[in-house]
């Protein structure tokens, strides 16, 4: 058994008394320092990639692990705490992303130059970059919800298909299929967009 | 059939090429924010204010000073509350009266003479014209027919066949007078 497996396991097995009380939210605060160190930038990187708002990403991440807290019981019952905690925060910043439909996105190009990196870039090639990025982010915003997500998480070199699956709760030929058609939409969008430009 | 764990994007052109197709293009911008680093200090200010926020799943637990084996103080507990709520609502019954159904019901005041309508000079004019008398035959019938079988001597005469028995009197009557 892992430390931190160990230090789960002991946040479940705490009993209820009153000298475990003080234990028992010294183990809490260890088990949870352990899980946000260990999954944090995950979560921050996954909430970034739809919320693209760094403050709104770790709120989110933020929010993901209050719910754990709430949720703490049925911890040990979670097989891929990873996959697990991915699809908390997924569906946190769907809701935040529907309920802020009224602000205006910031995929705008400031933003961009500002998160990306620019290592060995003159300022023209930065801003080129940053407006074709920019350019391609709105036409995955056109995407149907379902494609757009699916194109979404693909992009987690750490996610496999099967994970994302689960994170979406659908099956994995679904994935697939819905990943052939986010890729067809977009190669219509961009195509679409040069030639008209 | 073993599921396939690999990522979906592994057979993918590489981001050089991305150029070469527009999917390419999308997924190396998806790609570059999805390797974005998170900022430094999150795991920090994440657990901070974790531990700062109220936990509001713990209003409602059962305090663990009291302890899981003491199942008389629950009861108690209960039945306080089961007596609270009950008493309240017996004083509450007992307090409000309902309202009572008015017994007598009060007529309105009939229109005097002097207002209301009023018959605007009007005079009622009484019938003049006797109409038509109305002629009960069958009735004066059967009354002379009670008065014949009243009398002792026309009671026995013998029935004539083919002739109505309202006529039967006056046929079986001496014709001289």
């Amino acid at each position: 058994m892992s430390t931190s497996q160990a230090i789960y396991a002991g946040w479940m097995d705490i009993p209820n008394s009153a000298a475990g009380d003080a234990i028992r939210t010294q183990a809490e605060e260890d088990a949870l320092a352990l899980l946000v160190s260990e999954y944090a930038p995950t979560l921050y990187r996954v909430a970034f990639s739809v919320l693209r708002n760094p403050a709104d990403a770790e709120d989110a991440v933020q929010e993901a692990f209050l719910r754990v807290l709430r949720h703490r019981d049925t911890l040990g019952e979670v097989r891929d705490r990873r996959v697990w905690l991915i699809r908390i925060v997924w569906n946190i910043v769907l809701d935040r992303k529907r309920r802020a439909k009224t602000r205006p996105e910031t995929d705008d190009v400031a933003e961009l130059v500002r998160v990306l990196p620019s290592t060995g870039l003159s300022a023209e090639q930065v801003a080129a970059a940053a407006q074709h990025h920019a350019h391609v982010l709105a036409c995955v915003e056109q995407l149907p919800a379902k494609e757009r997500q699916v194109l979404l998480l693909s992009a987690f070199e750490e996610l496999s298909s099967v994970e994302i699956a689960t994170v979406l709760g659908i099956t994995e030929s679904s994935v697939r299929s819905r990943l052939f058609r986010a890729r067809n939409l977009m190669a219509g969008l961009l195509n679409h967009a040069r030639s008209s430009r | 059939m073993t599921p396939q764990t690999h990522n979906p994007y592994e057979n993918l052109p590489a981001p050089g090429n991305a150029h070469s197709d527009a999917p390419g293009e999308a997924e190396e911008t998806l790609r570059l924010i999805a390797r974005l680093p998170a900022p430094s200090g999150l795991e920090d200010r994440v657990f901070a204010g974790v531990l700062a926020a109220p936990r509001r799943s713990r209003i409602l637990t059962w305090p663990h000073t009291l302890g899981a084996d003491r199942g008389w103080v629950r009861g108690a507990a209960a039945a306080a509350i089961v007596f609270v709520v009950a008493g309240g609502g017996w004083g509450i019954y007992t307090h409000v009266q309902q309202p009572q159904a008015a017994r007598i019901v009060v007529m309105p005041p009939r229109v005097g003479q002097q207002g209301g309508f009023s018959s605007a000079g009007a005079m009622r004019t009484p019938q003049t014209l006797r109409g038509p008398l109305t002629v009960h035959p069958i009735k004066a019938q059967t009354q002379q027919a009670t008065a014949a079988a009243r009398q002792p001597g026309r009671s026995t005469s013998p029935r004539l066949r083919g002739v109505p028995s309202s006529t039967q009197g006056k046929l079986a009557e001496p014709s001289g007078k």
